[in-house]
């Protein structure tokens, strides 16, 4: 039975190799061994999650991976609540997002490596949760990443996409870097072991100095705010969306941004004897989230308003981490891990659905191009309506319980911090920030929904200069970056305002025979997996959270049940309930009174607070302020290297080799004159000075 | 009785007949002569492998000796069968038209015959004898050494 | 270096500085009588210093026929490889094998000097052949004057004479007396007694048919053993050319074998080699009179 939990990546990559050898005969039909690979995947998955309910957590070793000196790596897997917990979350959604990307990517010209990609992403990350050292963890950490790099830049002759591809691993091997001299760190002080089981052993840890602890705590967040998207460097997620639509619902909701958020999670064991560290975390996770909303409230495209509210809510699950002080621990990562389950239904579904508006708008993705699609794109509305519910934290959606659960953690921390040494007002703090971000939350997602569904109806023409002139979408969204340089300026907007009629389009002139290949519907294919994530959207927090399912899952991982000291009572906060749903339902009610239909008032809120409206919707310069440091000094250091690189090395390994060629054309080529008696006579010559050598030395 | 030093005697004629055949065979540029140059060189051989076998006491050395007069032979035959496909295609003998295994680029050789400075005509001891002309001439043009001596 | 290694290096000195005076210029240029002179004298002096390190093989007479072929061979050689007339090489190299003859004579190697004689007189004979058809037809040509590099070439060959004297004086001198490697085995007879030679007999406990007997007893056979001046007179009665041909044919039959079949290649290689593909047919020869350069040299080609 555990010895299944192998397959779990095996079918996937099965799956990824076969559309891959086989794509150029299977060609439109490359989706099926990738979807039947995750979906059996899913299976597996379902079948070890209901092991560990049954039989408690176990090992598993595939083999002996790395034998080297002290240096002892097995390809080990873990199967304990956490791991299938994250399994059976991945491994569904992927099911859903391929089944759906087998939609959207129809008639792509690369359709079979779009699905091999998608195969080995989820091989990555399942690989990713079950490893049970941190070595192997780190091997697959790095095959997220590179199966990242390649879906974002998966079309690669788009400048945009290449660039935000480069720009998604460079930032994530700044995170790398952390996490390799955090396995190195623990790897000297953990008697040269990287097991879980060793690493993560509460006896081991009161042996190691708080110092050493607080540094590999840190190291280790440090690689999470990368591929977790937490600030300092969050920068590549929104610029991910140069990707095709399905990558960016598995990046945002199943496979990559999660990984840091779980490898948190799994060293949380680790992170509770810090309390510096947790609340570093909780003070970077609520800063992300509030800066991270402030931005997706000013962004027009539909899909950067998603990613934002990703980079946002990932903020809460740090926040949520960073709660886990003291007793509250236990709490804390059940909370955070119930909001990465429930986000990743949610998420995904707004995802999916904003591809779904993106595919029937024939590529463009500017929220100012079209409105009211409520009508032509029923299902997709009615979908999206659920996700931005389950995303608002309206009651009995998803979102409200795990938000709920967030808001608990920390208002239980704030009481609990000062017990461990950490000022309580911090905690209290955050948890204000958290219940604004929430209102603030509720707000853009409103405003993307009643922009998009709501007010009348309007479609982007054929020629507009967003839309793709082919069935093939190789033009996803630029629109952010075309907003600030092509459309006429974003201070003249600022001040013109965005609500009504926000651009003078040019869908409005003519020939309004919109019907043409806009504005229908999704297929099936497509919207079939949106009314599935729809309903766990809606039902999953109902069903996993106030029961107590995920809960008495997620503490069958080893050590969960005692962190913390001794448990607390589940206390339902009732305080936080309220707010937070109070937060949510004034956030849309806000947004409903701003967009359901042109209403002048953004306009003018806009104009009033103009310095603020203008570094929110230019994503408050930090891609600026990082191009003028980091870039700009990382540029000098390369053109320094080059020119070493060009002027020195160069020239002397040009040196070195002229050397030789010198040698053979002046000195030796002569030689070889073609005269066999210049030959024999060298022969003769040697022969003597060897026998006279021998006799008189 | 063959003692050491009478072995001496013949390893001395034999190392001698092995050197200047090297010398004649390094120096010279006719085809033929370094062929009697060669051949000088397996009689020095040949010369020091009869001492060796007499000093032994048994017929080694002489078959040994035997068996190189018959490569030599064989050598013989090989060799001057080149010589005459050589000279075939060159219409001469020396050695320095076959040249083909030179470095590629480089320019022949200075002592190349046909690039060589002229040489100074004296009448010298390479001139052949004056001989009283008998019948008629030969048709051949004359080089200006052949010419009679003063 | 004792007396004789400064003799050795004097008479190698001299002979390879008059064997470079004696070897023709190396751009063609007519050498001076005075340098040939020169060259000559100091080649002649070599040979005659040479002298000093023949040991006398016995009475007068084998002395001065010794001393005779030892100078002829030597001075000959100098004189094949620096005559400007291949004609001239051919002849001064026949006395080289003629000398050389005559040593082998002193040796005891009768057979082979006849044979010599024999295979080289007839070698040189056909090589008289050539040089006339082909060197001589348009008189001495260039490249004899020329030499190719003779001052490297003197000094590597005479580098080598003097490595090798200077290795056979080491030998030599040190006591005096050198006693062969391998003992000299007296008669055929003392060789096939079960017990072993004299020498041996020191030199350990050695099993009978094992060991450096062992090894002799199949390495040299009875048959392969020299005539002995000691040995008992119905040894020594065995005719010279009988013995060796015993030897031939039992010891070496293989490598007779072999040198018969390479000499046979050899002829068949050298007539593949030098016949023409295309024999010149009368018809075309016409043709060549009538002065057509072009079906010339089509012909020319086409032979070659």
């Amino acid at each position: 039975m555990i010895s299944l939990a192998v397959l779990v990546p095996l079918f996937p990559l099965l799956g990824a190799l076969v559309a891959a050898i086989g794509g150029k005969w299977l060609k439109g039909l490359s989706h099926w061994p990738v979807i039947v690979g995750i979906g059996a995947a899913f299976f597996v998955s379902l079948l070890l999650y209901n092991s560990v309910d049954r039989l408690g957590d176990s090992r598993v070793v595939i083999f002996n991976w790395i034998d080297a000196g002290d240096l002892h790596v097995p390809f080990q897997f873990r199967i304990d609540g956490l791991t299938t917990m994250m399994l059976t979350m991945v491994t569904f959604v992927a099911t859903l997002v391929a089944i759906f990307a087998s939609g959207y990517m129809h008639g792509d010209p690369a359709y079979p490596r779009f699905f091999a990609l998608v195969g080995l992403f989820v091989f990555s990350m399942t690989g990713l949760v079950l490893s049970n050292n941190y070595v192997l963890t780190y091997a697959f950490w790095e095959g997220v990443g590179v199966c990242s790099y390649l879906l974002v830049g998966f079309w690669h002759a788009k400048p945009a996409a290449a660039a935000a591809a480069k720009k998604a691993f460079l930032v994530n091997r700044v995170g790398d870097f952390g996490f390799a001299i955090a396995i190195f760190w623990m790897w000297t002080i953990f008697g040269h072991s990287l097991s879980y089981d060793d690493v993560l052993n509460e006896r081991t840890l009161e042996t190691i100095p708080h110092g050493t602890r607080l540094g590999i705590a840190l190291l280790l967040f440090w690689a999470a705010t990368a591929k977790s998207a937490q600030i300092p460097l969050y920068v590549w997620l929104p610029d991910a969306m140069e990707g095709p639509t399905p990558v960016s619902a598995l990046i945002h909701a199943a496979t990559m941004v999660t990984a840091g958020v779980y490898l948190i999670a799994r060293s949380s064991l680790l992170f509770v004897t810090v309390p510096g560290a947790q609340a570093t975390i909780a003070v970077v996770g609520c800063l992300t989230a509030l800066l991270a909303a402030l931005i997706a409230l000013t962004q027009t495209d539909l899909k950067r308003v998603m990613a934002y509210s990703t980079v946002s809510q990932l903020g809460y699950m740090f926040m949520a981490l960073g709660a886990g002080v003291g007793s509250v621990a236990k709490f804390a990562v059940v909370a955070a891990m119930f909001h990465l389950f429930t986000h990743a239904f949610f998420k995904a579904l707004l995802f999916l659905a904003s591809g779904s508006v993106m595919h029937a708008m024939g590529g463009v993705i500017d929220m100012r191009r079209f409105r009211g699609l409520r009508h032509r794109l029923p299902y997709t509305h009615l979908t999206f309506l659920c996700g931005g519910l389950a995303l608002s934290g309206i009651p009995i959606t998803a979102g409200f319980f795990s938000k709920d659960e967030i808001l608990a953690a920390l208002n239980m921390a704030a009481h609990e911090a000062p017990r461990v040494g950490i000022p309580g007002w911090i905690y209290g703090l955050v948890y204000w920030t958290a219940l604004f971000t929430a209102l603030l939350t509720a707000f853009y997602t409103g405003r993307a929904y009643f922009w998009t569904f709501w007010g009348p109806e309007r479609l982007p023409g054929p020629d507009d200069p967003e839309a793709t002139p082919s069935e093939t979408q190789v033009q996803s969204s630029t629109v952010a970056h075309h907003v600030s340089t092509e459309l006429p300026s974003a201070d003249a907007q600022a001040a013109h305002g965005i609500s009504e009629e926000p651009v003078a389009h040019a869908d409005d002139h003519g020939h309004g025979d919109h019907d043409s290949h806009f504005g229908q519907e999704s297929p099936p294919i497509m919207w079939v997996p949106l009314a599935i994530l729809a309903g766990f959207a809606l039902l999953a927090g109902l069903a996993f959270g106030p029961t107590g399912i995920f809960e008495k899952h997620l503490v069958r991982t080893p050590g969960f049940e005692e962190m913390g000291g001794h448990a607390v009572a589940h206390a339902f906060d009732w305080a936080s309930v309220l707010l937070g749903s109070a937060a949510g339902v004034l956030g849309l009610g806000l947004a409903y009174l701003f967009y359901a239909s042109p209403s002048p008032l953004p306009a003018r809120i806009a104009a009033n607070l103009g310095g603020l409206y203008r570094a929110s919707l230019n994503k408050f310069y930090i891609d600026e302020f990082y191009d003028a440091t980091v870039v700009r000094f990382t540029w000098l250091a390369a053109a320094i290297s080059r020119a070493v690189d060009e002027y020195v090395v160069h020239n002397l390994v040009l040196s070195v080799a002229w050397l030789p060629r010198f040698v053979g054309r002046r000195v030796l080529g002569p030689l070889q004159n073609g005269l066999m008696q210049y030959y024999a006579a060298a022969t003769a010559l040697g022969v003597a000075c060897l026998l006279l050598i021998l006799l008189l030395f | 009785m063959f003692p050491f030093d009478l072995l001496a005697n013949y390893l001395i004629v034999g190392a001698a007949l092995m050197a200047i055949g090297m010398v004649g065979f390094l120096a010279r540029r006719n085809l033929i002569v370094m062929f009697l140059s060669a051949e000088m060189m397996l009689q020095g051989v040949a010369v020091t492998l009869v001492g060796f076998g007499r000093f032994h006491g048994n017929w080694t050395g002489q078959v040994f000796t035997i068996i190189i007069l018959t490569v030599a032979a064989s050598e013989a035959a090989i060799a001057l069968a080149l010589v005459l496909v050589l000279f075939k295609r060159r219409s001469s003998l020396d050695v320095s038209l076959w040249n083909d295994l030179r470095e590629p680029g480089l320019p022949l050789s200075v002592e190349n015959p046909d690039e060589a400075e002229a040489p100074e005509i004296v009448p010298g001891p390479e001139s052949y004898p004056h001989l009283t002309v008998a019948g008629i001439e030969p048709p051949h043009p004359r080089q200006p050494w052949e010419r009679p001596r003063d | 270096m004792n007396r004789d290694q400064w003799l050795a290096t004097c008479v190698i000195f001299l002979g390879g500085l008059g064997t470079w005076l004696l070897l023709p210029h190396k751009h063609g240029k007519i050498k001076a009588r005075l340098t040939q002179g020169c060259g000559a004298a100091l080649s002649i002096l070599a040979l005659l210093l040479l002298s000093a390190f023949y040991t006398s093989p016995g009475p007068f007479l084998p002395n001065v026929f010794f001393w005779v072929f030892a100078t002829s061979a030597v001075g000959s050689g100098i004189l094949t490889i620096t005559s400007r007339n291949p004609v001239y090489s051919a002849l001064w190299f026949a006395s080289v094998v003629l000398s050389t003859s005559g040593l082998f004579l002193l040796a005891g190697a009768s057979f082979l000097a006849a044979g010599t004689i024999i295979v080289y007189a007839g070698a040189i004979i056909v090589t008289f052949l050539f040089v006339i058809m082909l060197a001589q037809s348009e008189g001495q040509a260039l490249y004899d004057r020329m030499a190719r590099a003779p001052g490297a070439a003197t000094l590597s060959g005479f580098a080598l004479l003097w490595a090798v004297f200077y290795a056979l004086l080491m030998v030599r001198s040190p006591g005096g007396d050198f006693k062969p490697v391998v003992p000299r085995l007296t008669s055929a007879s003392e060789f096939v007694k079960p017990t072993l030679p004299g020498n041996f007999k020191n030199s350990g406990p050695v099993l009978p048919g094992s060991g450096p007997a062992f090894v002799l007893a199949s390495a040299i056979r009875p048959t392969a053993l020299l005539a002995d001046d000691r040995a008992p007179a119905p040894k020594k009665s065995v005719p010279h050319v009988a013995a060796l041909g015993a030897t031939l044919f039992t010891d070496h039959l293989i490598a007779v074998e072999v040198a018969g079949t390479l000499l046979f290649i050899a002829l068949v290689g050298a007539i593949s080699m030098a016949t023409p593909r295309t024999p010149i047919r009368p018809v075309d020869r016409e043709a060549i009179s009538a002065g057509d350069p072009a079906q010339a040299r089509a012909l020319a080609n086409m032979t070659n």
